[in-house]
Order: C-alpha cells, then sequence, then structure tokens
C-alpha cells in the first residue's frame, strides 16, 4: 500500500499551485454560475488559461494532440484548482466527451471538436434528461430519425448544465425501436446554433440560471457527428458510467475542505461574548468530524480513482464515493448556516454578508446534488445491487 | 498511490482468515496464534520477532475482529509491545520482548486512573510515598492472564511507567461485570514496591506512541467486526423471505446496506492512510485521530443498522451479530474515544 503522490504527481502539484499564485482566480472573468459541485463557475476564460498550459489535453494520446500523461495528472489538476476555488467547471465534461472521442468518435469529430476541446474553445451540456425521463432514463422520447447523411432530432431536453454558454450538446436519441428496452439509443454531438434547437434558461431557487431546457424540433445533424455506435448509446453510456460519476464528483471532497477552511478561520477571528467561537465546544466538535469526513471521502476517491486507473473491476466504489461526496455537501452547508448564525441566510453581494454569501449560495445549490447524475436513492439501489449482490426490484407498473 | 496490500501482507490476511475460520468456537488458541509468530509481528527480528509493520498488525487484527477472535492481542502484542519497544532500556526490552514474541509472556497496561481519560496529560497516580504506587488503574484488560503490567504514573513534567510483575506483592485485581466481551478490571495496587529497575527508561513519548499503535489496533478492530456484520446482513438480506420475496428485493433494506458498505469503506480507508503514514514516519497524528474517531461512530453506527435489519433473530445470544456489536462498543472507547481524538483533530485543523 502507497498513500503517496509519486514525485511527477507532486512536481506537477506544485506546477499547478505556481500558476494559480502567478494567475489569482478572481481576475478570470466567468460566464456561468457556480452550482456549488466543487468545480467552480464556468469561465471560458479560465477554460483557455488551461488550455495555454496544454493542461487540457495532457492525458490524451500523443497522435490526439496530447502528451500522454498518466491519469493522476487530471487528478491533481482538479485537486488544486478545487482547493483554490477556480472556475473550471466545464472541465470535467470537456474531459469525458474528449476521451469518448478519442476512443470511438467519427473523423469529423476528431478533426473538428478535440483540437477546439484542447483549445478550451469547446465545452459541452448534456442532453439526457427530459420531463419524463429523469431516474428512468430509458423512458426517454427524443428520437433521432436517419435522412440521407444526416440525422433529424426531434425532441426536449431539460435540465441541461450550461447548455446556453456551451459550444454544443449531447443528445441522447432514440434511433429505433428495439425488443430490448436499453437497446436503440445514439448518442449525438450536436453544435449549438443549429436550425430548430431553442435553448431557454430555467431560473433555479438560487434566482441564477444554471439549467436550460433544449427544444428540438427536427434539427438536422450531419451522421458522422454520431458520438459512439448507433444504437448501443446506451450500453456506451452505462460503460462509461463510472468514469463519468468519478470525474463529476472527484473535485468536491478538495471544494469542501476549502470551505471548512474558511469556516475554521471564521470560528477563530468570530468572538462571541468575547470568546472566539472555535472555542464553543459544540462548534469545535462539529468542524473536527467535518474535516474527518472529508478526509474520509477523499480516500474513498483515491480508491475509485485507483481502480479507474489500473482498469480493474468497479461496482459500487464511485456510486458510494458520489451519494457521500453529495450528502457530506449538504451536512457542511448545514453546520455552515449554524455557524454564520443570523448571517447565514445573506447572498454574496448583500450588506453585513459573511464569507461572501458563499455558504447560503452551497445551501441552496447542494440540494440539487443528490438528484442530478443520479439520485442518492438510485445509486444507493446500484450499490445495493451491483455492489452487493442483493435483488434488483425487477416488477414495472 | 496503491491500496493494494502486498503479497506478504495478503499472505498474512489469508493465513489469518483461514486460521480463524477453524478456530471459529475455541477459546483462546494464543498458543497457535504464537506459533504463527503473531504476538511478535510489531517486534524487531533481534529480538525474537518478524519485524512487522504497523499496516502489518492492521491486517491482522481486521482479520481478528472480523472473526470475533477473543484475546489479549491488543493489550498485550500491540499496547504493551509498543510501549516496552519504545520506552525500554535496551536490558528491558531484551528481557521483556522476546518472551512476548512467543507468546510466552502476556504484559498488559494500566492506563486509566478515575479520571478515565486516555488523553496522556490527565494521568494522575504518582509514586506516594517515593518508592510505593498505591491506587487503581481501571479499566484494564487481560488483567487475569497477564505476566506483568505496566502501570503509567505521573511525575513531576513527565510520565514514568512501571513494569509490574502480577504477582508482585499488593497488586490485584477486581473483575467487572461489563457487557463487552472481553473481560475487565480494576487493578489495585496497594503500596506497591517499586524500583529503578522495574521503570522504563521512555516516559510521556513511549506512552504516546503505544497509544496511536493500540488506537489503529481497535479501529482494525472496529472495522474487521463492522465488516463482519456487512456480510452477515447482507448475507440474510438475500436469504430471508418475507412477502414473497426477500427483503434484499426490498429498497428499504438495499439502502441500508449501502449505508453500511459506505461506512465501512471509509473508515477502512482512513486507517489503512493512518497506518502507512505511521510506518512512513510523517507526522500522523491527526491522521490516526481521525481514523479512530471515524470507526467509532461509522461502525457503531454498522452494528446499530445491522440489528434493524435482521430482526428479532439479531436480538438472541445465541446470534452472532450482538457480540461483534458489543466488540465495536469497548474498541470504540478504549485507546480514546470519538471526543478525544476529534479534539485532536480540531486541533490540527488550526481551531483556537
Amino acid at each position: 500500500m502507497d498513500f503517496a503522490f509519486t514525485d511527477a504527481e507532486a512536481v506537477f502539484a506544485e506546477e499547478v499551485r505556481r500558476f494559480l499564485a502567478v494567475n489569482p482566480v478572481e481576475r478570470f472573468p466567468l460566464d456561468g454560475i457556480d452550482a456549488g459541485y466543487g468545480s467552480g463557475a464556468h469561465s471560458r476564460a479560465f477554460m483557455r488559461a488551461l488550455a495555454d498550459r496544454g493542461w487540457i489535453s495532457m492525458c490524451w494520446p500523443e497522435p490526439f494532440g496530447g502528451q500522454a500523461k498518466p491519469m493522476f495528472f487530471k487528478l491533481v489538476l482538479f485537486e488544486e484548482l478545487a482547493l483554490a476555488g477556480a472556475p473550471f467547471g466545464p472541465l470535467a465534461g470537456s474531459w469525458q466527451t474528449a476521451d469518448a472521442i478519442i476512443e470511438y468518435g467519427t473523423e469529423r469529430l476528431r478533426r473538428e471538436v478535440l483540437p477546439a476541446v484542447a483549445r478550451g474553445a469547446a465545452t459541452f451540456w448534456q442532453g439526457y434528461s427530459e420531463p419524463d425521463a429523469g431516474s428512468d432514463l430509458l423512458a426517454l422520447k427524443t428520437e433521432a430519425r436517419r435522412d440521407g447523411d444526416h440525422y433529424v432530432i426531434r425532441g426536449h431536453k431539460i435540465w441541461s448544465s450550461h447548455a446556453g454558454i456551451a459550444t454544443h450538446g449531447l443528445v441522447f436519441c432514440r434511433t429505433s425501436r428495439e425488443a430490448r428496452r436499453s437497446q436503440g439509443f445514439t448518442m449525438f454531438v450536436v453544435p449549438n446554433g443549429t436550425p430548430g434547437m431553442d435553448i431557454r434558461p430555467i431560473t433555479s431557487l438560487t434566482g441564477d440560471v444554471y439549467h436550460y431546457e433544449v427544444f428540438l424540433d427536427d434539427v438536422r445533424v450531419p451522421a458522422d457527428l454520431m458520438l459512439g455506435p448507433e444504437g448501443q448509446g446506451f450500453q456506451a453510456l452505462l460503460n462509461g458510467l463510472d468514469s463519468d460519476r468519478f470525474w463529476g464528483r472527484f473535485y468536491k471532497a478538495p471544494a469542501l475542505e476549502r470551505v471548512l477552511r474558511r469556516l475554521v478561520q471564521y470560528a477563530n477571528t468570530t468572538r462571541v461574548d468575547d470568546t472566539p467561537l472555535a472555542r464553543d465546544p459544540v462548534v469545535r466538535r462539529r468542524l473536527a468530524a467535518m474535516a474527518t469526513e472529508i478526509t474520509a471521502l477523499r480516500v474513498l476517491f483515491y480508491r475509485a480513482a485507483c481502480l479507474l486507473r489500473d482498469g480493474a473491476p468497479i461496482t459500487y466504489e464511485t456510486a458510494v464515493a458520489k451519494v457521500y461526496a453529495d450528502e457530506l455537501g449538504q451536512k457542511l452547508a448545514r453546520l455552515g448556516m449554524d455557524i454564520l448564525g443570523p448571517w447565514a441566510p445573506l447572498r454574496a453581494g448583500s450588506p453585513e454578508a459573511r464569507l461572501d454569501g458563499e455558504i447560503s449560495h452551497a445551501y441552496l445549490t447542494s440540494l440539487g446534488h443528490t438528484i442530478a447524475g443520479g439520485t442518492a436513492e438510485v445509486l444507493r439501489t446500484t450499490v445495493a445491487v451491483r455492489g452487493l449482490g442483493l435483488p434488483a426490484e425487477t416488477k414495472r407498473a | 498511490m496503491d491500496f493494494r496490500p502486498g503479497p506478504a501482507q495478503q499472505l498474512l490476511v489469508a493465513t489469518a482468515r483461514e486460521f480463524l475460520r477453524k478456530h471459529a468456537d475455541a477459546a483462546a488458541p494464543w498458543r497457535a496464534m504464537a506459533e504463527l509468530g503473531w504476538p511478535g509481528l510489531l517486534i524487531p527480528a533481534d529480538l525474537g520477532g518478524s519485524d512487522g509493520s504497523v499496516l502489518d498488525v492492521v491486517l491482522l487484527v481486521e482479520e481478528l475482529g472480523r472473526a470475533g477472535t477473543p484475546g489479549p492481542f491488543v493489550p498485550s502484542a500491540v499496547v504493551a509491545t509498543s510501549m516496552v519497544l519504545h520506552g525500554g532500556t535496551l536490558d528491558q526490552r531484551k528481557r521483556m520482548l522476546p518472551a512476548m514474541a512467543a507468546g510466552e509472556r502476556i504484559v498488559t497496561v494500566g492506563l486509566l486512573d478515575s479520571g478515565s481519560s486516555f488523553d496522556p496529560e490527565r494521568i494522575s497516580l504518582t509514586l506516594d510515598p517515593p518508592g510505593r504506587l498505591t491506587g487503581r488503574k481501571l479499566f484494564v484488560e487481560a488483567a487475569d492472564v497477564a505476566d506483568a503490567v505496566l502501570v503509567v504514573t505521573r511525575s513531576a513534567d513527565d510520565l514514568v511507567v512501571f513494569l509490574l510483575p502480577s504477582d508482585r506483592a499488593g497488586v490485584g485485581r477486581v473483575a467487572l461485570d461489563t457487557i463487552g466481551v472481553e473481560k475487565s478490571f480494576t487493578l489495585t495496587l496497594d503500596a506497591v514496591a517499586v524500583g529503578g529497575d522495574d521503570r522504563l527508561a521512555g516516559g510521556r513519548e513511549s506512552v504516546v506512541a503505544a497509544l496511536a499503535a493500540g488506537a489503529l489496533a481497535r479501529t482494525a478492530e472496529m472495522v474487521g467486526a463492522a465488516q463482519r456484520v456487512l456480510e452477515l446482513a447482507v448475507e440474510h438480506a438475500k436469504t430471508r423471505v418475507q412477502g414473497g420475496r426477500p427483503i434484499g428485493g426490498y429498497q428499504a433494506i438495499q439502502h441500508a446496506c449501502a449505508d453500511l458498505v459506505r461506512d465501512v469503506d471509509a473508515a477502512r480507508g482512513l486507517l489503512y492512510r493512518a497506518a502507512w503514514k505511521l510506518d512512513a514516519g510523517a507526522p500522523a497524528t491527526a491522521d490516526v485521530a481521525m481514523a479512530k474517531a471515524y470507526a467509532g461512530e461509522a461502525c457503531l453506527a454498522v452494528a446499530r443498522r445491522g440489528h434493524q435489519i435482521f430482526g428479532a433473530i439479531g436480538y438472541c445470544d445465541e446470534h452472532p451479530l450482538h457480540r461483534l456489536h458489543k466488540r465495536i462498543l469497548a474498541a470504540s472507547l478504549d485507546c480514546g474515544d470519538a471526543a478525544l481524538h476529534l479534539e485532536t483533530v480540531a486541533r490540527a485543523i488550526g481551531l483556537a
């Protein structure tokens, strides 16, 4: 067993820290809000800065313009960026899409889209959920019909993060009716602005726009913008699920640690009746327990990372880590609200706001985390059925 | 980074699991364990041990916890051994450790005073008058089988540890009646004569080192026992049929089992990482504290949830669940409870 980063990984971490010291994260203009997952806000400028260092494509194989760095370099980069509160919102999605294109993308995707990802210019929204297809994704109704060398997509997608400011949608469609419910799905990479695509913002409970719904009204997509094998889209989605879940949440642990450090600092410098809040035994105990849980979460993610790196079988490990990350995030936000007391509900920018209003924002956004990307309930069932071999509930209404 | 145990560690675990499966009903296969070299795992080879690491010990104790094996392993082969190893003079090490490695001598530790805190700063027993020890040490395990006991006392500004044979005049014990599976005793000291030869060279540092090793061993015991609860609960959920299907087919039970997995895995992760750090000689105080505090809460939660999954049968004496539960309960208290370790964490994260 060895829980240390390698020398090369440690050197890279230092390089990232130097970059962040020279380029304070506050300097980068933001295009979209921080939804609290730990990857910060959406900032094209920051993505370009990462691209300038070659970091977006660093782990790609050399023929695709990468440097073939080991996977753990991505881990290190995420960790350092999240600890600094950097706005790298679209990065995980870009990486995952690029990996899919490298694995089974068409020549056109490799030629046109991949270099744009490397430049930090292309970012993606996921067109998976629909009004009647949430946890039951297979109930989706959006259809792509072949028409010569094009497909024509018709349907309605919803809860697509940053769809209005991304460059392409990953639109998951039914391309045929098969005997098996899980067959006949195909993924397309659809450029924003394609005629027939109507992207409308949804204002969330924070008052900001993070999600969009997308109406696809006979959107014509060239057949070579298909991503992955036709009709096998759901299997491809399942195959990539553990990796998606991992990269979509790994940065949460260091991000929670950043917030915890702020709360520790706050407790040390805030006096109640002339005594630092840090001396309150309840506050003290809860912060220490939270630090412990965040470390436990980090170790769970490291273990999942090793399994992914080694290509070892994963049945439940990323699902457990995701649920824990999201529930711990809610618990930390709750703790922060308790510590801030009457100041807790104040928004960023409000007079008297403390900790930049970050805690109230985290409290609200964290409510969505146990729903997005697989609800906590679905994932617990995954752990039980796939991980522990308990019998699946198979009956359908 | 690599979470896999090395080949020697895998062999140790496999051997232990097989051995403990065979001796599932044996009361105390201490001799047999000694033949496998387990009591000497932490002891250097030149003193009759097998030069193992804390991580090796953790892996072994995890198996002991999983099997629910009773015996003086943690107090003698971990806590007392660490104390002698870190604090004994060369002569004391040579006198004690080979016999302890061979399993011929069992040594326990008397640490808690009436303040009953594992915080070394709160140990209060002093020599009074000089050369005589009078008082009590609380919650001493294995006092009935120990050949000697390490009694931790306070001098002016340091801790002083005495190694007293159990048959020294004035040393007595009172058995306590506990819900736990291990016997626990009050060690009574009535004007016990102690001399310079009885005194370990090391003071506070050796006590702190022994408590760190002990905290990790107890954490391993909890993780192993909780792992067993998880395995039993899953097996039960697959085979117990109610309403026409295994109860594991109901999401209420599925989700409970999923939470057990999280608790056990997270506790184990912190445990291995802390042991690895300790072995690497890196500062590990906070890591040990986190591991012990986390497991104390998480593994007890596993035990309680396990009772709910098992329903009425888990309430029976003949069912293994309550013994695993009681073992976790006792281990959560020994070598510092969650409250004590969280205070260590609080300081480590910079709380004023």
